[in-house]
């Protein structure tokens, strides 16, 4: 087995994972959604705005802790594996073909050119969701900001928790096609099957030789 | 709050203080152009309810001016998706005894110790208002002149305002809006109205209709601070009460009265002038339910803060440790 993500990489992970779950919860709350759509018949405080309101901050406050410690850290350790190179969508295509196919994939890096790309995508949404949410939340604090920019951030808020819910959607969806599976518990306890790496991302099985740092 | 230059100090306190006397005669002339907040007084000891005539003054006043905005629906008018029934006021235009989308000012009439109260009521103008605050779309705005107004073209109707408004105050009709133009079965449910303190008006330097129609004076427009201090020195003078201006944080209207709010409120419950439903509210204590978000939200702005401080000590210690 090769270790594939590190303990604090996997708690940052799910700090996000679950502070996004229930931002989209709690998000929806803020909606007059849950009376519309009976939800408070079985659960009533689903429908208290002021309660849905508070989580909705518990969890804003743990998705930027997290995002600002997965940045830093990974920003001083120089690790930039996950971020896009050019000729990502073009790779992105030969794998998803050779997955669809039975094919042979690209020889691939720690990262799959595919993840990089979701990478990018859920990393620029879950960006302009917490630029536009701290405005939000500066107007909370009964400060009158200029209605335009309020008006914008608000939309660009609601527009950006769709494109992150359809984001979240396509990233659990990877995990319909067989090849992608094996990753999966790697989520839970970091390591991946070694001959799953030689054989799919043998570019970092090469690296990982070269170091050494098989375990 | 900005620091004030000694000519914008002068200039306010000149201006405040022609209001403050103005209102004290009451006399309401022209008001400033309102770029500064503006506010109501109502003194409930003059206020009569306009007894003897058909409509109250500030009532017909209101409805004469805005007429032209009320809500034009479109019908059938669709159920609220998967709910049964929708909000629909256009067959009642004439109900004067309730806030709805065709009236925005109504008059209560309670006996509190056995003396007769009129209450004229409508949005309250808060400072830090829920309303538009909470609004999941940003269809509501604060002006600086303290008028909170509804985007009709924005509003989707999905009466949130009203729930987190203490007073219940904004009031929804079906058939029209927004939503009518994405998908009205399954979201939305359609716009809503309320007093908007006439901001077109009081952006001109005039005053709201229901103040100027008032034929005994009992509610007195101007600049916030003149009002206030108005609103003190009269309750004073009753030796009586005063409703609006610590209620939510504060607000741009209030209600000085000889006898309590905490009877007034517990007279409109007893006397089912409150019932539960849209548009009748009472005149409990209420909270700034904004400010208890204050703790919240420092705590959201300095989290990331620590997390940065966190990530690069450990950063830090693992390359120290050469940790892969």
């Amino acid at each position: 087995m090769i270790l594939r993500h590190t303990k604090t990489v996997r708690i940052i992970h799910w700090s996000i994972a679950l502070s996004i779950f229930s931002l989209f919860f709690s998000g929806f709350g803020q909606m007059p959604l849950y009376k519309r759509y009976m939800l408070t018949d079985f659960a009533p405080w689903t429908g208290d705005y002021w309660l849905t309101l508070h989580l909705h901050y518990l969890g804003a406050i743990v998705l930027m802790t997290a995002v600002a410690w997965h940045i830093v850290f990974h920003g001083i350790r120089k690790e930039t594996g996950l971020l896009p190179r050019s000729g990502d969508i073009g790779e992105s295509y030969l794998i998803l073909k050779a997955m669809i196919t039975g094919g042979t994939e690209p020889p691939s890096d720690k990262y799959l050119a595919e993840q990089r790309l979701a990478y990018a995508y859920i990393a620029v949404t879950v960006g302009l969701l917490i630029v536009t949410g701290v405005i939000k939340v500066i107007k909370n604090l009964g400060i009158n900001l200029n209605d335009s920019l309020l008006f914008w951030s608000t939309q660009l808020h609601n527009l950006g928790s769709v494109l992150l819910l359809f984001g979240v959607i396509a990233h659990l969806a990877a995990f319909i096609p067989a090849a992608n599976r094996k990753l999966l518990p790697s989520m839970f306890h970091g390591k991946v099957d070694e001959e799953y790496v030689k054989h799919r991302h043998s570019i970092w099985y090469e690296q990982l030789k070269k170091k050494g740092a098989k375990r | 709050m900005k620091p004030l230059s000694r000519r914008q100090f002068l200039k306010r306190t000149a201006v405040a203080s022609l209001i403050g006397a103005t209102a004290l005669v009451g006399v309401n002339e022209k008001t400033q152009a309102a770029a500064d907040p503006m506010a109501t007084v109502i003194d409930l000891t003059k206020c009569d309810g306009c007894t003897g005539e058909k409509i109250p003054r500030c009532v017909a006043a209101c409805k004469d001016k805005n007429r032209s905005r009320y809500p034009q629906p479109q019908k059938p008018i669709m159920d609220y998706w998967p709910r049964k029934g929708f909000e629909d006021w256009s067959d009642k235009q004439q109900v004067i005894n309730r806030l709805t989308p065709y009236n925005w000012i109504y008059v209560q009439k309670i006996t509190v110790n056995g003396s007769m109260v009129y209450i004229p009521r409508r949005c309250m103008h808060c400072d830090n208002p829920p309303c538009a605050k909470l609004c999941p779309f940003s269809a509501i705005s604060i002006n600086p002149d303290s008028a909170v107004t509804i985007d009709p073209e924005v509003c989707f109707g999905g009466a949130k305002c009203r729930d987190v408004c203490p007073w219940g105050i904004p009031a929804r009709q079906a058939g029209l809006g927004l939503y009518m133009k994405l998908a009205p079965k399954f979201g939305g449910g359609g716009v809503m109205y309320k007093c908007d303190m006439c901001h077109d008006l009081v952006e001109t330097g005039q005053q709201p209709v229901c103040v100027n129609a008032c034929p005994r004076q009992a509610m007195t427009f101007g600049s916030m601070s003149a009002i206030k201090n108005l609103a003190k020195e009269r309750k004073q003078a009753l030796n009586g009460y005063l409703y609006g201006m610590e209620e939510n944080g504060g607000t741009a209207t209030y209600y000085v009265s000889a006898v309590s709010f905490a009877e007034i409120d517990a007279a409109l419950i007893k006397a089912g002038v409150v019932d539960g439903k849209p548009g009748r509210s009472g005149m409990p204590p209420v909270a700034g339910k904004m400010d208890e978000l204050g703790n919240l939200s420092s705590a959201m702005l300095i989290a990331p803060v620590a997390g940065i401080f966190a990530a690069g000590w450990t950063a830090y210690r693992s390359i120290k440790r050469g940790e892969e």
